[in-house]
């Protein structure tokens, strides 16, 4: 298939422009050997590739390197078609720099490339029009003007982009010279053609300018900052109920129909034990996962996460992070993989290494299924002021909070214990605040259904395989007497690690199995609890646990135990692929796991 | 003076980038707009000495101390 791809600053409206000719269906392709995240889709007969946002084509940090060279190598395929690059009509001079460069490399590699001037409809309120006809003929491509979000001359540019993409040579540069200097002539050619097309910035950024002053105010600045970091972690509870509700009353529902069906005995107690009580104990947890990306999601797409980066900055520079670690930290809670990705962003190297130890601290979306499951066994589902402030959530809430102060106490300590030594070569810290927009649904949907999808198929094996085993081990061999399994006297014997906490074996299994990742927990537990009370009711786990007298003390200190713990194999593996060292992969992996045996402990003791 | 000396609602020209700043960065700074002889106009300068708010050309940026003291104004 033929391809198109498309290119363009950071926040230039490419993703949203991408969704619009595309539609949904999409896939993610990790590129192999990279883990640069490359979007593919189809329009019309051609397959059209959304490159990651980058302001320049000289790189400055590891992402943007990665970044680049797949654009060097899209260039030189021959399968590619035409260049797709998508301007900011607000900021029409930095979208010039880059486009412009971009131009010049296709010129080198005899591509065609087409300019879509994007968000016109912002310059239509200021009745502003940029005369594209003459933008062709001086940049010497052509430029479409149109508006993927109202839609404003996104038909005409789809006709034209296909007819272009079909004949390659309608749009052939005829941009007159190219020197070797190509940054600083893209610079001065962009000044002047901005000057003549460019709407007057003032006017533009006016509005952005006023939000400002009210948004990145010391005092109100704050408390909207810590109102939306609030409500972020009580919508994770309050939203996601009754989707969770539906989830779990469909397996329920899926369980009895298939009882009914099948006769009594061991394949009907597989059934309902390990996969409708295992797996599908994991599944209710999907919706929380969803809303937690769709949150954080609205807040980036808005532009509200460069300002919570901004207003971070100075605080978290206290413990040796820098402000760009704010998004890793706060995507780490969605789960620590991106995260760690993510801190590539990050200028300075050694930032970048404490950051990407301390994500696994954030409370990961895997954690969720622990945090709700003991959270809804001991704290009441009461609300406070007209139902704004849940206890639930409240709770959750504390244990997020929880979280982040470790990370911090990590990052200073690493950072008095690591020299100054590379401090040269830390690049300085610069963000650009983008302008505020109303979040599309289009690409937010996707993002949101991706990433339950991701998380299902990344899990889900792994959940399916153990509850199968743990089903087994426990079943067998007095069918279905869970006391007297090979289970019980395996956990017997390990009984001793976790016994003092007030835990019995049971739950040694699950904290033990769960080292694998997290989420096994709630799944090792559902299939235990569903062989014991085969015979009753079937109830949610969390009334089981609750009339099995699970002691308050043991579940304040399991909480802990699991906020601070690294169990999840595929962040470990993720680290060392990104430090290169044991050290920082499972000497950290060893650290956490001893930190959160002692201080779980320690508060068990107290407590009791 | 440099660009962290610029007081708040105050504009400036560019002067000059510090050349203890390594190529790579000056021509991204470039690209970013910071060439000699652009205006630019201090929004916001946050406290405790945080990072600057500043608007050059149609985009706004924010910048620590560090990399604004490499920043020559006038």
């Amino acid at each position: 298939m033929k391809r198109i791809i498309l290119v363009g600053k950071p926040n230039s409206g490419k993703s949203l422009l991408f969704n619009q000719l595309t539609g949904l269906k999409q896939k993610v392709a990790n590129f192999p050997g990279v883990t640069v995240e490359l979007k593919s889709g189809k329009f019309e007969e051609f397959e059209l590739v959304d490159f990651p946002g980058t302001y320049s084509l000289s790189s400055i940090s590891t992402d943007e390197s990665i970044a680049i060279n797949q654009l060097h190598a899209a260039m030189s395929d021959k399968n590619t078609c035409l260049v797709v690059c998508n301007l900011d009509a607000t900021k029409l001079e930095r979208s010039l720099v880059f486009a412009l460069q971009v131009q010049q490399l296709a010129k080198q590699h005899n591509k065609s490339v087409v300019f879509s001037l994007n968000m016109v409809d912002q310059l239509t309120r200021f009745s502003h029009q940029i005369d594209t006809k003459k933008l062709s003929s001086q940049l010497g491509s052509p430029v479409y003007a149109l508006s993927a979000k109202s839609l404003e001359g996104l038909s005409e540019f789809s006709s034209a982009l296909k007819e272009h993409a079909k004949h390659p040579e309608t749009a052939v540069i005829q941009c007159p010279t190219i020197d070797n200097d190509q940054s600083a002539r893209a610079v001065k050619f962009a000044k002047e053609l901005a000057k003549e097309h460019a709407i007057n910035q003032d006017i533009a950024l006016k509005q952005q300018n006023s939000l400002d002053s009210f948004l990145l105010n010391s005092v109100a600045g704050g408390i909207v900052f810590l109102a939306i970091m609030f409500f972020l972690f009580q919508s994770i509870f309050t939203w996601a109920a009754p989707l969770m509700d539906a989830v779990e009353s469909g397996v329920g529902f899926l369980g009895e129909l298939v009882a009914s069906q099948l006769s009594v005995g061991v394949v009907n107690d597989f059934l309902q034990d390990a996969i409708f009580g295992g797996f599908g104990a994991f599944l209710v947890f999907v919706p929380q996962i969803m809303v937690l990306t769709l949150i954080i999601g609205l807040l980036e797409d808005s532009g509200y996460l460069a300002r919570a980066a901004l207003i971070c900055h100075k605080p978290l520079s206290l413990f040796g992070l820098s402000g760009r670690s704010f998004i890793p930290y706060l995507s780490g809670h969605a789960c620590a993989i991106p995260a760690i990705l993510a801190a590539r962003t990050i200028e300075s190297p050694r930032k970048r290494l404490i950051t990407m130890v301390t994500v696994p601290l954030m409370s990961c979306s895997a954690r969720l299924p622990v945090y709700a499951l003991l959270i809804a066994v001991f704290v009441p589902n009461e609300s406070y002021f007209y139902g704004w402030v849940n206890l639930q959530g409240a709770v959750f809430f504390c244990l997020y909070f929880g979280g982040i102060c470790m990370a911090l106490i990590v990052s200073k300590l690493l950072n008095t214990w690591m020299t100054a030594k590379d401090a040269a070569t830390d690049l300085p810290f610069i963000l650009e605040l983008p302008s505020y927009r109303l979040p599309h649904w289009r690409p937010l949907m996707y993002k949101t259904i991706n990433s339950g999808k991701q998380f299902i198929y990344r899990a889900a094996p792994i959940i399916f395989m153990v509850s199968v085993i743990i089903w087994v081990l426990g079943y067998f061999p007095n069918n279905g007497d869970l006391g007297s399994s090979y289970l019980a006297y395996l956990g017997k014997v390990l009984d001793p690690i976790f016994a003092p906490m007030g835990l019995d074996w049971r739950y040694t299994v699950a904290i033990l199995v769960s080292f694998l990742a997290r989420e096994v927990f709630v799944g090792v537990l559902g299939t235990l609890f569903s062989i014991e009370n085969a015979d009753e009711n079937i109830n949610g786990l969390a009334q089981q646990i609750q009339a099995d007298g699970l002691t308050l003390a043991s579940a304040i200190a399991l909480l802990i135990f699991y906020v601070i713990a690294l169990q999840c194999v595929a962040t470990v593996a993720t680290l060392k692929g990104e430090t290169s060292k044991n050290r920082y992969s499972w000497g950290i992996f060893v650290f956490y796991g001893v930190l959160a045996y002692c201080l779980s402990m320690t508060v068990y003791f107290i407590i009791t | 003076m440099t660009l962290w000396e610029l007081p708040k609602k105050k504009q400036a020209r560019v002067t000059k980038l510090d050349d203890s700043m390594t190529s790579v960065l000056k021509v991204r700074l470039n690209e970013m707009g910071f060439v000699p002889g652009e205006l630019l106009t201090c929004m916001k300068r946050t406290a405790f000495n945080g990072p600057l708010v500043i608007q050059i050309q149609d985009c706004v940026y924010t910048l620590d101390r560090q990399l604004a003291e490499n920043i020559a104004v006038e």
